[in-house]
């Protein structure tokens, strides 16, 4: 069972701490997905688990073997890098029998988990090629070739498909995706986009200077984000957040900074007066009976959805309209919101607030 | 009609003129290269002159006939067999072994980390800074007081000292540029450092190691002033100290002085041209996204 297990895992740079106690908990088969922004530490923590990174406090723990002294090929890890690391004076053949070279594993054997490694990821007719001779998606199949052969107990990927093109970066999370279906071997994968947490993670850990913010299934964290931060970052376009003060009252009511005054089918548990309120992009809908007069900005059409930049007063709020609503820069529109998908943060601690529904359905202006 | 005339007049002119600037470089690269090759040329035409075609024809003019007994009397006379014998086994020792330790010295400090890694290389380059001229004596002083004045250990070991500080200057330099992952790779796939040195970062500085390699050659192989300290029996001697001892005695057979010149430097040339090839670029492209 290749569990892995972090414990109050520190690092520091100097005087600098630069990973804070970080502990979480892998479970076989599973795929984790560290992501947060540049600098917040997700590749240090992979590098610690791999070995590659010394570490100042705490354990790692792969199976029921603690790793910290052991090197990187004692963990028995695979690990794919962000720029590929092919070895440039080898064929693809050898690049991906490379470790079972150095192990003294028989000719055949390396022949024969060759061969299986290029059929599974179709790299079959290029083994024969250099690195320099392949595009990037090839290259970046041979460095998970490369992982296969290995039968390792865990992959660890950092930032994968960073190096690709949008299109081609699509084809690859699903074909990573379906890798990890078919292997079943623990996953743990670092990237900054979002995106890729959002459709490729069994579970996803987002960080923020060296601390966990918040784990849990992808879905979860969208829909109950445990503060600001976690709700901004998971999501494209980002989260809109509106200062304002409850009004109040027992109907929920929320007077923006702008002065706007919204209606709420929920508000936030406990007595609470300033609070911020965070909208989803997609939960905003053009709605001339009850929506708030916004001026847009840019208007941006994707074909299937519109996304748009516009105004409340001093406010900018992104939204992503269905279809092609016909709406220029400049022109005034209504704009209201799904109010029963509302989130509360505390404004000093930016934690999320728990809501309780109201029986009042409808929003918008007051 | 004249209208299309220029128009098409046009269209030509920018690919038929050549830039001004590329010209005058043209012919100041041809200038340099003529001054450069201009002693070659002589040394290697007199080489084949008899005596008396060298004191009546021009020094650029081809030889008439050509007097290869110049090179068979000199070698003889000058007793270059043992001189070229003993540069040869120096040259052979010194050249791969210096390049290897200074290859494994630069990975060592560019690749593992060390305690004393920076202050280590600081000393190491601090090397290259000194003039060995200044050294000569207590390097004479310090030979000769481990018995190894006339051994070709002897000199084998200043050169080595001398060499390796430069070589690992260059080398460090290039193995930190290579993608740290790229040794990471290998170490996660279960190679040493020593593999990893071995099959990954040899193969991928070959272009540097045969630059260094014909630098190193050709340096070690024209020594002079260690090798006159260190060498006083005449049958240690290496080839420039037999080509001074040769000047000396026979300064007037001038055919056969530069038929000596011409297979003292011939070695180099070969050298040389063997390993020119490999001054490839972009051995690396594609190991990395590039």
């Amino acid at each position: 069972m290749a569990t892995v297990q972090v414990r109050d895992l520190k690092k520091s740079y100097g005087a600098a701490e630069v990973i804070h106690g970080v502990s979480m908990d892998i479970s076989h088969g599973e795929f984790v997905i560290l992501v947060g922004p540049s600098g917040c530490g997700k590749s240090t923590l992979l590098r610690m688990i791999a070995g590659l990174e010394d570490i100042s406090g705490g354990t790692v723990s792969i199976g029921d073997r603690v790793v910290n002294a052991l090197s990187p090929k004692e963990r028995n890890i695979a690990m794919v890098f962000q720029n590929y690391a092919l070895y440039p004076q080898m064929t693809v053949a050898q690049n991906l029998g490379f470790s079972l070279e150095i192990s003294s594993v028989p000719k055949a054997t390396i022949r024969q988990k060759v061969a299986d490694a290029a059929e599974i990821l179709g790299l079959t007719s290029l083994l024969d090629r250099k690195p320099s001779q392949l595009s990037g998606g090839q290259r970046q199949r041979v460095a998970m070739g490369r992982a296969i052969v290995r039968d390792p107990d865990v992959f660890l990927f950092d930032e994968p498909l960073s190096n690709l093109d949008a299109k081609l970066r699509v084809r690859m999370r699903a074909e990573i995706k379906a890798l990890h279906q078919r292997l079943g071997t623990t996953v743990v994968y670092v990237t900054h986009d979002q995106v890729e947490a959002m459709t490729m993670a069994d579970r996803i850990v987002v960080l923020r200077a060296g601390s966990i913010e918040q784990v849990g299934a992808p879905l979860d964290l969208y829909d109950e984000p445990a503060n600001m931060f976690v709700a901004g970052f998971l999501g494209s376009p980002s989260m809109n957040f509106l200062k304002g003060e409850l009004v109040p009252g027992s109907a929920a009511r929320m007077q923006l900074e702008s002065g706007e005054t919204l209606a709420l089918a929920a508000r936030p548990e406990g007595v609470v007066s300033d609070v911020v309120l965070g909208l989803r992009p997609q939960d905003m809908a053009i709605d001339p009976e009850r929506g708030t007069p916004a001026k847009v900005m840019v208007v941006e059409p994707t074909g299937s959805d519109t996304h748009v930049l516009a105004m409340i007063g001093d406010t900018e709020i992104a939204c992503v309209l269905d279809g092609r609503p016909g709406i220029a820069a400049g022109e005034m529109v209504p704009l209201s919101f799904a109010s029963d998908k509302v989130h509360f943060f505390d404004p000093k601690t930016e934690a999320r607030l728990t809501t309780t529904g109201l029986s009042r359905a409808g929003a918008g202006p007051a | 009609m004249s209208a299309t005339t220029t128009f098409e007049e046009d269209n030509i002119t920018p690919a038929r003129r050549r830039d001004p600037l590329l010209v005058v470089l043209w012919v100041a690269l041809v200038t340099v290269a003529a001054i450069w090759v201009a002693p070659f040329v002589f040394i290697t035409f007199t080489a084949m002159k008899s005596n008396s075609d060298v004191m009546t024809t021009s020094a650029f003019s081809p030889p008439t006939d050509i007097a290869w007994e110049n090179f068979s009397g000199a070698w003889k006379k000058g007793n270059f067999s043992n001189t070229f014998l003993n540069s040869v086994i120096i040259t052979a020792v010194k050249v791969p072994l210096g390049l290897l330790i200074s290859a494994m010295a630069a990975y060592a400090l560019a690749r593992i980390r060390l305690r004393w890694g920076r202050f280590l290389l600081v000393f190491v380059l601090f090397g290259a800074m000194i003039p060995f001229q200044v050294m000569l004596a207590p390097l004479f002083t310090l030979v000769n007081s481990l018995g190894l004045i006339d051994t070709y250990i002897g000199v084998i070991l200043p050169y080595l000292a001398f060499g390796v500080p430069y070589q690992v200057f260059i080398l460090h330099g290039f193995f930190r540029a290579v993608p740290k992952e790229l040794s990471e790779a290998a170490l996660i796939d279960g190679a040493s450092h020593f593999t990893v040195f071995r099959r990954i970062f040899l193969p991928i500085s070959l272009p540097v190691l045969a630059a260094l390699l014909i630098l190193d050659f050709v340096a070690t192989w024209n020594e002079f002033a260690m090798a006159l300290v260190l060498l006083q029996n005449k049958n240690m001697w290496t080839l420039p100290l037999g080509l001074m001892s040769f000047q000396g005695q026979f300064s007037n057979s001038y055919g056969q002085l530069n038929a000596a010149i011409v297979m003292t430097v011939l070695p180099a040339v070969i050298v040389y041209l063997i390993f020119q090839r490999y001054f490839v670029s972009g051995l690396t492209s594609g190991a990395v996204k590039g």
